[in-house]
């Protein structure tokens, strides 16, 4: 089923010229997890937010599980089916972070007691227990996300769209954050729709991809598609002690990333061979993958080779 | 993880209650605020005005009275709501209230009310305080319990105009700070219109804050005459109008 229908979309804010983003043409599957990347100022929070209807679009449509915005009467319809994160950290006010969840997950539907425990499982869950009556203030950077995610999934909702719901936190959290976020879609069907810069680490978890650049969705698919029409080519990547660089096959160039470190492109039919010459005493560590995530995101999103 | 919890739509008494207490979780910021610009201020100015309305008589007392204790309000209430709407509308706490299931007439009747509850102690002590320094009879009527509120609430309708229409909190407080005090002077609020020039209590008569120190002199001091009506019929139509345009005036959504 589909549950967003984007068509069109664009968006010229009041007093601007440039259009923050243009014809974005999207379909979200139910139950699929999609990452929108970009570099800053393509257009992602623009969409998100016209995805929640915090933006009004100028030309264009959105329909969410068939019902499109611009003639939605039920104003609860949308908040009752998406819970959304913004990037801002502090939009709580006064409340403490056990406050928070209890009044999200109430105003979201849950009776008094589902509620209560709502709060308790979100607190055991994301481990804030210790900081469940701290104010936002009062919270790092860090701290302060893990509120603002745990807070879009009270009462959970089907649909969750988080803008950077890793910016600010350490790797640890980060991937505490993907974990929660594939078990939620795993194991209640939940559609996740988020923006990360965090491509490396997103990729253990995206689905399909939508990369922007300038206002428009300039590729879109399954990352395996899109790394299709990026190139076939691996990667080999090798670390050596830079004084004593290893010896490669003649036909191969390596590209040097760091002193240390070099990249070599191989083709599918080369990888046998480029391993078998690798004298293996001559490196600390080699790494062979396809192109990544972040690759992609390069190719598209600033119009890099890679 | 797997789980399944049954979700309703919140009833408007549910969303009026959970955003009153959501917003009264703002005296962990306000508390301080209230007892300066709630209580001291008022006090001080009351201390220092009476020192001359002493010579001018008990009229001239009633108006200090009075006139302070609206002017504390208008500190609590006009000043208080316009930086909470302009502190949400900067911090993106608008954001999160228009994606949740609340409606936004609700969100704005519930800042006011818990504005309002907050404003009470301040406002119940400067009326103590008050009486004890100037020596002012106290000749309370049970109407009193309805002009605090009816006082109260057009003036933090007010404020969340003001702090929903504003571009940023410094602009929303300059904006609030000389609007307290240009409706504190221009009219009979402190001073009584026999010391006025003519033109000003004229120009008062436009001003709800004159309404507002006329309804709570006669609650409090007495005597309680016809003017009451009139006094408590503009202070809720004020209400009502300033609580309809901030609804529509506020950024929900960003067009």
């Amino acid at each position: 089923m589909i549950i967003y229908d984007i068509e069109n979309l664009t968006k010229i804010y009041a007093g601007q010229t440039e259009a923050a983003n243009r014809d974005i043409t999207l379909q979200i599957e139910q139950g699929e997890i999609f990452g929108l990347l970009g570099d800053n100022g393509a257009g992602k929070s623009t969409l998100v937010k016209q995805m929640v209807n915090l933006v009004t679009p100028t030309a264009g449509e959105i329909r969410l599980m068939e019902r499109p915005f611009r003639t939605l009467r039920d104003p609860y319809f949308i908040p009752m089916h998406v819970g959304y994160m913004p990037q801002d950290g502090l939009a709580f006010n006064s409340l403490t972070v056990a406050e928070a969840f209890y009044f999200t997950a109430h105003l979201r539907g849950l009776t008094r007691h589902d509620a209560l425990a709502e709060r308790d499982r979100l607190l055991a869950l994301w481990q804030l227990e210790p900081l469940r009556e701290r104010v936002p203030g009062k919270l790092s950077g860090g701290q302060r996300r893990l509120l603002q995610i745990a807070a879009a999934m009270a009462g959970s909702p089907p649909i969750l769209i988080l803008d950077e719901p890793t910016n600010h936190l350490d790797p640890q959290r980060r991937q505490q954050v993907w974990q929660i976020l594939r078990q939620m879609n795993r194991e209640q069907g939940t559609t996740i729709i988020f923006i990360t810069h965090d491509a490396l680490e997103a990729e253990k978890i995206i689905q399909r991809v939508g990369i922007m650049r300038a206002g428009s969705l300039v590729a879109l698919g399954k990352p395996s598609e899109l790394k299709r029409q990026v190139d076939n080519q691996l990667r080999l990547e090798l670390f050596f002690s830079p004084a004593a660089p290893p010896a490669l096959p003649s036909h191969l160039t390596p590209l040097e990333l760091d002193a240390g470190r070099w990249l070599v492109y191989l083709g599918k039919e080369d990888v046998a061979a480029a391993l078998h010459l690798l004298e293996l005493s001559q490196v600390d560590d080699f790494r062979l993958h396809s192109a990544t995530l972040e690759d992609l995101y390069l190719h598209f999103a600033n119009g890099q080779e890679v | 993880m797997e789980r399944s919890v049954a979700r309703k739509r919140p009833s408007l008494l549910t969303q009026l209650v959970d955003l009153t207490l959501i917003q009264l979780s703002n005296w962990r910021w306000s508390w301080r605020r209230m007892i300066t610009t709630g209580m001291v201020a008022p006090v001080i100015s009351l201390v220092a005005l009476g020192l001359f309305a002493r010579s001018s008589g008990p009229e001239a007392l009633a108006y200090v009275f009075s006139g302070n204790i609206v002017l504390g309000l208008m500190f609590e209430n006009l000043g208080k709501v316009s930086s909470n709407f302009s502190f949400m509308k900067a911090m993106g706490t608008l954001h999160y209230f228009a994606t949740l299931p609340v409606h936004r007439y609700v969100l704005v009747l519930a800042t006011v009310i818990s504005f309002f509850i907050m404003s009470l102690p301040s406002t119940l002590l400067t009326i103590w305080i008050g009486h004890i320094i100037l020596d002012v009879p106290l000749a309370l009527h049970p109407l009193l319990l309805a002009v605090i509120p009816l006082v109260a609430i057009p003036l933090a309708a007010l404020g969340a105009l003001i702090g929903a229409s504003a571009r940023t909190p410094e602009e929303a407080g300059t904006i609030t700070t000389l609007l307290i005090f240009t409706l504190t002077g221009l009219g009979p609020v402190v001073i009584p219109p026999s010391l006025l020039p003519e033109v000003m209590v004229w120009i008062g008569r436009f001003s709800p804050v004159t309404y507002a120190a006329s309804a709570l002199r006669q609650t409090l001091l007495g005597p309680v005459t016809e003017q009451l009506g009139w006094d408590m019929l503009v202070l809720g139509g004020v209400a009502v109008l300033s609580g309809w345009l901030v609804s529509r005036r506020m950024e929900w959504r960003q067009v």
